[in-house]
């Protein structure tokens, strides 16, 4: 099965990132999957850029522990990555630019030379990288050719031409001589692949969300710039014209999302995104958003804090503080999607649940999920696409039904019930101008009108009336934990949330090729937690290995307090670097040491 | 046509002689006389004794949080353009908690109506002084004095970007419909700072002290010139207090500029389905 991982690097602000992309959409239009991965420091130019692509046969989620083309465009890339080499992978570089005096396999393109002979500037060392790279591995040269023409389209006719040169330079390079070199992994043609003619989406997780969040008719996106969650904004601004959506850039995330408020209380679809930072300030009018009632959703993608932390790398340290955001005590619903699909069923979920529910809903990613492209099977959006409904919930947006109560020639507006007392804790909820009634959201304690009160027992039957919709979301809508593998036949139980889904499964992968049996929980309905359906998982005499990119173990501590149930084995990485399969395996096989000996 | 029965919510609990009760009743008329009612008009309270009029006004309205009506009336306004929208608040709302707010919904220039309840202190908390209290004022907060100089509210909305400033007196409530009028029916950002005494914790800025130094801007005033606007705004800064438009400018709203609003409001659009012009973006 072909499966292997490409990785360019050279110093930031010389468009390594879009080379990554071009790479891994060369990948999927020639049938395979990615999966890639992107490591930049915090800053514009100079320092490291490196990025990497896993393309495989199969629907991937993550990276490899090996790099089997490493193309340097400095020095520092070899010296960073050289130890995920072996004996088979080859090594890109420019000996007029540093030596390689170790032992591995050297394809040599003189970068140098050609972008002086080509008038070339230094950020076109990444097409010739490119078209040496595809040449390397048996691809298409045309399909690449395609698309940085695609990408180049607005530019003209004339620069597309100019870099179509240095493609073929370096193309020709390999050909001529590296020929008996070429490993034909991207090779269309070559056998073993089911899906070549199925097209895919390169997406990140970023994407995702906005993809989700148009297909869920959200109307308003509002943000401020905050890695990793920037590019959702910058997706949906770029797009909002074309499909009617408007986004705003405020000046604070607090503006952000009170702006979201008000437009979900005017009947829009509403969402905002951030990172840890900027969820801090949101943190006050989540409660806002809780006890109005207002339906909101928001993007939070997680990275390494506390406070600036670091920014451009990955961590699941906010869960329990998204878990408990907010003062006072309202619900809320958290989801974790493991991967694009997912994100993409549970962010439009998410605009759902919103609206029937009637509250925030926090649809938490990372770095990791954001960042990374992922490719998606386009059938499998559109079959998403024609499956989803929007639903509302007990929205009133039809003026018709309005207009019939109000018809006996009523002089006087009545004050709508917005927040009448229901059995399942939901009221009916009326788009403002709706003609013959007004209503307030109140951010005070209210009665079922809307109007302030401070006494006892309006404030005992609201409290009462919010906290009945959690359990009503609990028996209509909550969803189990996804278990991959046999939970009876397994003696290991992995269990992890959100962005670490792909990562155990390839680990599961692993284990079974050792012959070891795993079983893995994985969660996308954080919170609230149906205990009752929950804890009969976690009752058997099994090893719990808890799985969690961060220190404190944070959604072991969440379920131990809903269910009692403790981990005894944990793996938690918090250095800012995704988990890889290899080291869950580590841990593995210390934990079945322990069992051999003890038996 | 409505009356001022159907705007009337609960009884207001302000202190007797507030300036509240002057502006509670000056935004009523000025909405009678626009011929809206209360289906017809947003509003969007901060919280304060200003904040508390949510209570006491008929409307579809937000009692928001503390600093954040602004935010809220611009969310609003994005979805429904067609919707008239208020912003109800004070001077400790608005001009402190808020503030980053006020100057950017100025740059903006969304189409909301911000009216603000200067008293120079925070009544609701008991009377410390606000961001609009004169240098030297004595209270809770700052029993020897404020150190800060105040806030002038007219010259940083001027310019900060907003089309429409006025200022009045919650003693002359004709005026001051006048003036909440105007700002409603002005396209764009509309100010109106109402100068308003606190009876209870204010014993500087009294309805004395300002009939003594508010004056009314003559017919001759240019209204739409930058320059002489932003000198007439400094003249607070000698306790001389100008009443009425001290600027106005025609300018496009912020919705006015996206052509996505060009032929609905954006609640009122139809749903986007043509999906294929996102998906094809990442083939």
């Amino acid at each position: 099965m072909i499966d292997f991982t490409w990785l360019i690097g050279g110093e930031a602000g010389f468009g390594i990132m879009t080379t990554g992309v071009v790479f891994s959409k060369t990948a999927t239009r020639s049938g395979y999957h990615i999966f890639d991965y992107v490591e930049y420091p915090s800053l514009i130019r100079g320092g490291h850029n490196a990025y990497e692509v896993h393309v495989s046969e199969s629907n991937i989620s993550h990276l490899n522990s090996a790099i089997d083309v490493l193309v340097c465009l400095n020095k520092e890339t070899y010296e960073k990555h050289k130890g995920r080499l072996n004996d088979k992978s080859l090594v890109v570089f420019d000996q007029d630019e540093f030596e390689i005096t170790d032992d591995v396999k050297k394809i040599i393109i003189p970068f140098k030379k050609i972008l002086s002979n080509l008038k070339g500037q230094p950020i076109m060392k990444n097409t010739i990288a490119l078209g040496a790279s595809i040449g390397l591995l048996g691809g298409d040269v045309d399909e690449l050719i395609r698309i940085i023409s695609e990408q180049f389209a607005k530019k003209g006719e004339a620069v597309i031409n100019f870099n179509k040169q240095f493609v073929q330079a370096g193309y020709d390079e390999v050909k001529k001589n590296y020929s008996t070199l070429v490993i034909n992994y991207l090779n269309k043609s070559s056998s073993a692949k089911g899906t070549a003619d199925e097209a895919k989406l390169v997406l990140t997780g970023n994407d995702a969300f906005a993809l989700g969040s148009v297909i869920a008719d959200c109307r308003l996106y509002s943000a401020y710039p905050m890695t990793p969650s920037s590019t959702v904004l910058t997706d949906l601004a770029a797009w909002q014209e074309k499909i009617g959506m408007v986004t705003r850039h405020a000046e604070d995330e607090i503006s952000v999302i009170n702006t979201a408020i008000g437009a979900s209380f005017a009947g829009v679809r509403s969402a905002v995104g951030t990172s840890g930072g900027g969820f801090a300030l949101m943190v006050e009018s989540i409660s806002f958003a809780g006890v109005t009632e207002i339906p909101l959703v928001i993007f939070l993608s997680q990275r390494p804090g506390p406070a600036t932390g670091m920014p451009t790398w990955t961590e699941q340290g906010d869960l329990l503080f998204a878990v408990f955001s907010g003062h006072g005590e309202f619900p809320k619903i958290v989801l974790a999607p493991g991967d694009n699909e997912e994100m993409i069923e549970l962010t439009a979920k998410a605009y759902n649940l919103a609206d029937q529910y009637q509250l925030p809903v926090i649809v938490m990613s990372d770095m990791y999920l954001s960042e990374s492209h992922k490719s998606v099977s386009k059938k499998f959006v559109d079959d998403f696409i024609t499956s989803y409904k929007v639903n509302r919930g007990k929205l009133i947006n039809d003026n018709s039904k309005v207009k019939i109560q109000n018809s006996k020639l009523q002089v006087k507006s009545q004050n709508f019930l917005r927040y009448k007392i229901t059995e399942d804790g939901i009221s009916e909820r009326l788009v403002p101008g709706t003609p013959g009634y007004f209503y307030q959201a109140n951010s005070y304690e209210h009665i079922e009108d809307g109007h302030t009160t401070e006494e006892a027992q309006p404030r005992i039957d609201q409290v009462d009336k919010r906290a009945r919709k959690w359990k009503t979301y609990l028996s209509n809508d909550f969803s189990m934990p996804k278990v991959y593998g046999d939970l009876e036949k397994s003696e290991i139980v992995f269990v992890s949330w959100g962005s670490t889904k792909g990562i155990v499964l390839q680990a599961q992968k692993l284990l079974t090729n050792k012959k070891i049996d795993s079983a893995f929980i994985h969660f996308n309905y954080i919170y609230p937690l149906d205990k009752d359906k929950i804890v009969d998982l976690f009752k058997q005499d099994k090893k719990y290995i808890l799985i969690e990119n961060n220190s404190w173990g944070q959604f072991g501590k969440l379920l131990t307090m809903e269910t009692g149930f403790e981990f005894k084995e944990k793996f938690l990485k918090y250095d800012g670097r995704p988990i890889t399969a290899e080291e869950i395996i580590k841990k593995i096989s210390n934990i079945k040491s322990q069992i051999t000996n003890k038996s | 046509m409505t009356n001022i029965q159907d705007f009337s919510g609960y009884n207001p609990t302000w202190c007797p002689g507030c300036g509240d009760w002057g502006i509670g009743i000056a935004i009523k008329q000025a909405l009678i006389q626009l011929g809206l009612n209360p289906s017809s008009v947003a509003a969007v309270f901060g919280i304060g004794c200003s904040g508390n009029m949510n209570d006491f006004l008929n409307a579809y309205a937000i009692h928001s949080l503390h600093g954040r009506a602004i935010p809220n009336a611009i969310g609003i306004k994005i979805a429904n353009h067609k919707m008239p929208v208020l912003a109800i608040v004070g001077d400790g709302d608005c001009y402190g908690e808020g503030g980053n707010h006020l100057i950017h919904a100025c740059r903006g220039n969304h189409d909301i109506t911000v009216i603000v309840h200067d008293n120079g202190v925070y009544g609701l908390t008991t009377g410390q002084s606000a961001p609009t209290a004169q240098k030297g004022f004595k209270s809770k907060s700052t029993p020897t004095g404020i150190l800060e100089t105040p806030i002038n509210p007219l010259a940083l909305t001027i310019t900060s970007g907003a089309t429409f400033v006025a200022q009045s007196f919650a003693g002359d409530v004709i005026h001051t419909i006048s003036m909440i009028k105007a700002g409603i029916e002005h396209k764009g950002f509309s100010v109106v700072n109402i100068l308003q005494p606190c009876v209870t914790f204010n014993k500087v800025n009294t309805y004395q002290y300002y009939l003594k130094n508010v004056y009314k801007l003559d017919e001759s005033y240019k209204k739409d010139d930058f320059k002489t606007a932003v000198q007439k705004s400094l003249e607070i800064n000698e306790e001389k207090f100008p009443l009425g438009i001290i600027y106005q400018k025609e300018k496009s709203s912020y919705t006015d500029e996206l052509t996505q609003l060009k032929d609905d409001t954006l609640v009122g659009k139809k749903r986007f389905t043509d999906f294929d012009i996102i998906t094809k973006l990442f083939i």
